[in-house]
């Protein structure tokens, strides 16, 4: 296929430009969470999501409007995503229950009560109810202008929210002590930084689906981290692994396809990953290949 | 003169054991207040307690007459064993930087101003060819100097270390002790988790001994660091 | 054997061959490497399902036990890379394998009926609709004798491995002066977990196997430290969530395992409220 040919259809460049816009978000946000050494919030939120977007569906059907608008789903998702973060900090922080474990538990209490939501939705006659399937699997294809919209304008917030408050960001996930002795207090920090990253989850579950948005928020970060020194860096580079993957994923899934796009996706960043663990400068395997070919010096 | 540490009451409790009982401490203005005891004795918690970093079940403590939001810029706390990732991709210049957030508050972003100051904070420790180094590549003692630092860019009028020589180089331990006749010198405040007994009456003038989470004695070193005092914290036989 | 009857067993067997082993998940820290391999299961199967085109052959549960297998394997080996921060190396396989497996489904398998819904979810009602008959009398559900060997495999191995296996959790380090195949061992049980898992999904679905393998140890680890009270808390408790889920779920005619996910959600925090609120209490005095 000719890239002209790529261009002019209206569903491959939207595919395309959402998935780039999810990548970039994920991939920058999803820096803060793997430096707190917490990467698998975005499983937890993907999982939490799912009450999330049925309340707000209930909620916008009561209030008489289109249940199924993606701002809507949004802040739902968002909402019930920050609180599951909290809420398992909270469990470890007034417990003797890991940070797992908690992660854990109310990744599943929230999702069983989605799938109960679920099925209550079912069971009602109510307009444009979706599917399971829909936030296990994703479905790229269905990506309209309006979620393009909707998803570059909250990914453009969010990481404007990360750039102004950058030194805040950096020195909570640094050191958490630290930022609080200095009155960046954790209760007004800690929702900050985790809505950020449900924000970044979020926006890409209706496209890829719940399972496979987690890899978009651990890979990029993962890779980035073994070419870079600052944090700076880190964020941008993961960005860009992150936007880079998505847009190539999505163009192979068309030509190649028709073949899913997230999946197709996954696996680039997966590839990404492998490569920058085993080639980068801080690489392990370099580093043991470059000793065997020059021995020490007596 | 008001004192700047005071502490009242404090009592911590982990997990149903009690770890520091109604401890209560007056730091004046302008000594160097040692803390010591034997290991299990509160020391750390102490300081984590005045400093809210652990939530104490009792008492308080006030810093300058305030409590300790009041008076944030004014107190710095150089920690032991950070919860720190060292692998985290950071350069010394910049966590030195970070001790000057305090004083810019939310938002603002630190200029020329906080960068000259730590710069300072870091010739001062002997590390200022270390700025652009990444903290994982660190030897344990100029990490330690790293974390003195960046207390130092915060300028506070009250220092609470704990313990800074552990485990340290003679090269960072000597750096260390420059600073802390430096801020005698300049009249600031510190408290001084330390684990030495032999070497308490070389750095501090004033001590708080302490023994199985209580305080067994609090005030100058002539009068509060004799050897019945160290006995009784130390749980030795006459 | 009457329907019902036989269903609320399953359920509870289930329940209790998930939380054994979810004893030492707890204690180990693994139980997102958990949910980890429960969203393995998936690409598995479908793996499993296209060497033999039979969704009831046994080398399905082989097949996804194996990509459990491979989610830990590859998660301990990332770890020792030391290139890695906190928990990433749990979080960057399973996604790529579950990636392979809707590519395969898709691609290969669009004509066949693999329903996506029982297999993520689960259906207990369905999974108690094979039988077992003996010599002409159905006693019960043959998935409810699955379970029961996945149970006895999983009580036998904590009978025979709990000295070594606890020493390996609290002390890895002094357990490998000891002589004891700390790395082998840790394998081995994430093995067996990963088959726990594996024939649960049936009845509990990938998701939701989580919970009941995580929940009663995590519940009574809040109250309780000493191994033989916390396995004989988290069986209760096990049980307790199982058939309360059960029922509540039946009463009102909706999904029985994310009822139970539910139930287990909230007994978690009934205990966690009441243990901190006696904590506190005796702190005052």
């Amino acid at each position: 296929m000719t890239p002209a040919a790529f261009l002019s259809d209206h569903t491959f460049v939207m595919v395309t430009a959402g998935t780039t816009v999810i990548g970039g978000v994920a991939g920058a946000l999803g820096s803060f969470a793997y430096l707190r050494r917490q990467s698998l919030v975005s499983d937890v939120i993907s999982h939490a999501a799912l009450p999330g977007t049925l309340l707000a569906f209930l909620l916008l059907t009561a209030l008489g409007r289109d249940g199924r608008t993606m701002l809507g789903l949004l802040i739902g998702a968002t909402v019930t995503g920050t609180v599951a973060v909290i809420a398992a900090n909270a469990i470890t922080r007034h417990s003797r229950v890991a940070i797992d474990t908690a992660m854990a538990l109310v990744l599943s209490t929230l999702f069983g009560l989605g799938m109960l939501l679920m099925q209550h939705i079912q069971r009602r006659p109510l307009p444009g109810k979706g599917d399971i399937q829909d936030y296990l699997f994703g479905n790229a294809s269905t990506i309209t202008r309006a979620d393009l919209t909707v998803s570059l304008a909250v990914g453009t917030l969010t990481v404007g929210v990360v750039a102004v408050f950058w030194k805040e960001f950096a020195v909570a996930t640094f050191d958490r002590d630290l930022a609080g002795l200095l009155g960046f207090h954790h209760r007004i920090l800690d929702p900050l930084i985790f809505g950020a990253i449900a924000v970044a989850t979020v926006i890409g579950l209706k496209a890829v689906g719940l399972v496979l948005m987690v890899a978009f928020v651990v890979t990029p970060p993962a890779a980035a981290r073994q070419w870079t020194r600052t944090l700076p860096g880190m964020v941008i580079v993961s960005a860009l692994i992150g936007a880079g993957a998505s847009a190539l994923g999505a163009y192979l899934s068309i030509v190649l396809g028709p073949v899913p796009t997230g999946p197709v996706i996954v696996l680039v960043l997966f590839l990404v990953f492998i490569v920058s663990l085993l080639l980068s400068p801080r690489s392990i395997v370099l580093a043991a290949y470059r000793r065997r070919r020059s021995p020490a010096l007596p | 003169m008001i004192p700047a540490a005071e502490v009242r009451g404090l009592s911590v409790s982990y997990q149903g054991r009690p770890v520091l009982r109604d401890a209560t401490m007056t730091v004046p203005a302008g000594v160097v207040m040692g803390v010591v005891g034997p290991n299990g004795s509160g020391k750390s918690t102490l300081l984590k307690a005045m400093l809210g970093l652990v939530t104490p079940s009792a008492g308080e403590a006030r810093f300058f007459g305030s409590a300790l939001p009041r008076v944030r810029q004014r107190v710095g706390y150089m920690p032991q064993h950070t919860a720190v990732d060292w692998d985290f991709p950071t350069t010394v210049g910049d966590v030195v930087l970070m001790g000057t957030y305090g004083r810019l508050g939310w938002l603002r972003r630190p200029g020329r101003t906080e960068r000259d100051t730590a710069a300072r904070a870091m010739e001062s420790t002997g590390i200022g060819d270390l700025a652009g180094r990444q903290i994982g590549q660190l030897s344990g003692g100029q990490r330690q100097r790293v974390f003195l630092a960046r207390t130092l860019a915060q300028q506070p009028d009250l220092f609470v270390m704990d313990e800074p020589f552990q485990g340290v180089d003679a090269v960072s331990q000597q750096a260390i002790v420059d600073v802390l006749h430096r801020l005698r010198r300049e009249g600031r405040t510190v408290i001084l988790v330390h684990h030495d007994l032999g070497t308490v009456t070389t750095y501090c003038d004033h001590v708080t001994l302490l023994g199985a989470g209580r305080v067994i004695s609090s005030g100058g070193v002539d009068k509060h660091f004799t050897d019945s005092h160290i006995a009784a914290a130390y749980g030795l036989a006459r | 054997m009457i329907f019902i009857v036989s269903t609320f067993l399953l359920a509870l067997v289930t329940a209790v061959a998930c939380a054994l082993p979810g004893v030492f998940v707890v204690l180990r820290k693994s139980s997102m490497l958990v949910d980890g391999i429960s969203h393995a299961v998936f690409p598995g199967i479908v793996v499993g399902y296209l060497f033999t085109h039979d969704l009831h052959s046994p080398w399905l549960i082989l097949g996804a036990a194996l990509a459990g297998l491979l989610v830990v394997a590859g998660a301990e080996w990332l770890r020792t890379t030391g290139l890695l921060s906190g928990d990433a190396p749990q979080g960057l396989i399973f996604p790529a394998l579950f990636a392979l497996g809707v590519i395969l489904v898709t691609s290969r398998m669009s004509n066949v009926h693999l329903d996506t819904h029982v297999v993520l979810v689960g259906d207990l009602n369905l999974a108690s609709f094979d039988r077992l008959t003996v010599g002409g009398v159905d006693i019960g559900p043959s998935h409810l004798y699955v379970m029961l060997v996945v149970l006895t495999l999983n009580a036998a191995f904590l009978a025979a491995l709990l000295p070594p296996l606890t020493a390996a959790t609290f002390d890895p380090a002094h357990a490998r002066t000891l002589g004891i195949p700390v790395t082998g061992l840790g394998l081995a049980f994430m093995f067996l977990v990963s088959v726990t898992i594996t024939a649960a999904f049936h009845a509990a679905g990938a998701l939701l196997v989580i919970a009941l393998v995580v929940a009663p140890a995590a519940t009574a680890h809040l109250f309780t430290t000493r191994l033989a009270s916390l396995i004989g808390w988290t069986v209760a408790i096990a049980l307790l969530g199982a058939g309360a889920g059960f029922w509540l779920a039946f009463a009102s005619d909706t999904a029985t395992s994310a009822m139970m996910a539910v139930i287990y959600g909230a007994l978690f925090l009934i205990v966690l409220v009441a243990t901190r609120r006696g904590s506190r209490r005796h702190r005052l005095r």
